[in-house]
């Protein structure tokens, strides 16, 4: 888990997570790791638009019952 | 990257300026240029002062649950959403005939107004990208 970046945002409607997304993406560097916590359904289809969008790469997504987990790694800023 | 949004934001209900708010706020955090123009009823909810909740006639019995579910699901208010979109670069004007024809100043706009301008300049900030009338 060293050097990923959580952005928790649970309980955020849509557009709520790719914005805060966004939002860590402009302070990031090649290399950056996140990992997108989210409860709103849109967020796996969204976070897929937005990597391909921006050139970025979703490496893993992961579902458990409290939350959807999406990992991106920044390629490209 | 490169692409844009633009809306034309003529309604004066709460529930189309708040599809204009999640519109807004999404492509900007998709990268990509927003530009708002609001006119006619759209300048009612862009004034500054109290934002006031309206619905169209025909769902206005739904008004209480609608805004139960919102919060519920901790959708922002538009106003919100607008504003995060600016801070990703969104701009927001006003139609300068509607104003007039409105009897709205300048100085009565809200803050989140960005310039008062014509057809011809929002035209131009719209080329080349998608625009909606909403």
């Amino acid at each position: 888990m060293e050097g990923v970046k959580i952005i928790d945002s649970r309980g955020a409607a849509c557009p709520g997570p790719i914005t805060d997304l966004a939002r860590a993406y402009r302070n990031s560097k090649v290399g950056d790791v996140f990992e997108l916590w989210a409860t709103d359904k849109g967020v796996r289809a969204d976070t897929q638009a937005w990597a391909t969008k921006t050139g970025n790469e979703i490496t893993e997504v992961k579902e458990d019952p409290e939350k959807i987990v999406i990992r991106i790694k920044i390629n490209k800023r | 990257m490169g692409s844009k949004l633009s809306i034309i934001v003529f309604s004066g209900t709460t529930d189309k300026i708040l599809s204009a708010g999640v519109l807004s706020q999404a492509a900007a955090a998709m990268g990509s240029e927003v530009n708002i123009f609001v006119t006619f009823w759209g300048l009612l909810s862009f004034t500054k002062g109290e934002k006031k909740m309206m619905l169209p006639k025909e769902f206005e019995h739904m008004g209480q649950a609608m805004m139960e579910g919102m919060a519920r699901e901790h959708v922002k208010p538009w106003y919100e959403m607008i504003k995060e979109a600016k801070e990703f670069g969104a701009k927001v004007y006003a139609c300068s005939m509607a104003c007039g024809v409105m009897g709205i100043k300048r100085e009565d706009l809200d803050p989140i107004v960005d310039d008062m301008v014509g057809a011809a300049y929002f035209l131009q900030q719209a080329e080349g990208g998608q625009t909606l009338f909403i």
